[in-house]
């Protein structure tokens, strides 16, 4: 059920599943081109949680990414922010954050009970890939992207807050567990992982009914 | 070594869209840059920035050369060279 949600700057979309009471989890898709590649991957997990597990979700679209009508070219990280704040404020519920990769930059808010990541990608690293996309001159701007400088400066200053962190076997960097799959977000087209997707819906309802107890 | 060979088999897997069985065939004298059509230059930018994510290194422009990206061996040492330091 496609809904609207209310923030500082205007209005935009986001996407609900399952039950419309007890916890809601938020979903924070990551930034630019892994959104494409993400976004049916998210869905598949945020609709597993409310089929298999009976806990709601929701989806939403954030200023200056996707469907939003705010241009990238006006994209800014404290809008971005207060964009997925507002969202969970509005889905109503006790609100957990689902971020994956750049969407962990994103769930800094209050309005979030606790934070669940799956391998979050820091600003710094966010910035180096940018720039490597953008030297590569295939599209314009940043992968098609065009992005403003304040956005870009902001980047390396832009840390992931403490949460239970999945990441993928072969990544060295601390986890509280590895599981085993492809990076979709590097693949050359989207595609989807129900395995994977299964995994990570039965680890995030057990976490939530965990910080619910 | 055998560690970061498993991560940089599984980050071409992932980047360049290769079965698992076409990526267990490489060995150290495996051609890549020029040789695997999949490996364009965002290709490129994706096996950096997910070896860096992975590995936990940085991976500056002037180490970035053709002599690094010829073959399956030449890649994993530079990436072994990064992380013993």
């Amino acid at each position: 059920m496609i809904e609207p949600y209310d923030w500082a700057g205007g209005r935009e979309a986001m996407v609900r599943f399952g039950p419309g009471s007890g916890p809601v989890v938020i979903a924070a898709l990551p930034l630019f081109e892994e959104a494409n590649r993400m976004r049916g991957f998210a869905a598949t997990i945020l609709r597993l949680l409310a089929e298999n597990h009976r806990i709601a979700g929701v989806l939403p679209e954030l200023p200056g990414t996707g469907e939003s009508l705010i241009p990238s070219e006006r994209i800014a990280i404290s809008d971005l922010r207060a964009g997925f704040a507002a969202a969970a404020r509005t889905a109503g519920g006790r609100a957990y954050s689902m971020a994956l990769r750049s969407g962990a930059l994103l769930d800094g808010s209050v309005v979030i009970r606790r934070r669940w990541h799956f391998a979050p990608q820091p600003g710094d690293a966010l910035l180096r890939m940018l720039r490597r996309i953008h030297r590569t001159g295939d599209a314009p701007g940043y992968g098609g992207h065009r992005l403003p400088d304040t956005f870009l400066d902001e980047l390396p200053d832009c840390h992931v807050e403490p949460a239970r962190t999945l990441r993928l076997e072969g990544d060295t960097r601390p986890a509280d567990r590895l599981v085993p799959g492809r990076a979709l977000w590097r693949g050359p087209t989207p595609d989807n992982d129900l395995d994977l997707a299964t995994l990570l819906a039965d680890d995030l309802a057990a976490w939530v009914r965990m910080c619910e107890a | 070594m055998l560690d970061i060979e498993t991560t940089v088999r599984g980050v071409l897997r992932d980047v360049l869209g290769l079965s698992d069985e076409r990526v267990a065939a490489f060995d150290e004298t495996t051609p890549l840059f020029g040789a695997l059509p999949e490996l364009d230059s965002l290709a490129v930018a994706g096996v950096l920035t997910e070896i860096e994510d992975r590995l936990g290194i940085l991976i500056e422009d002037d180490e970035v050369d053709g002599e690094m990206l010829e073959s399956f061996g030449t890649l994993t040492r530079f990436a072994a060279q990064k992380v013993l330091g």
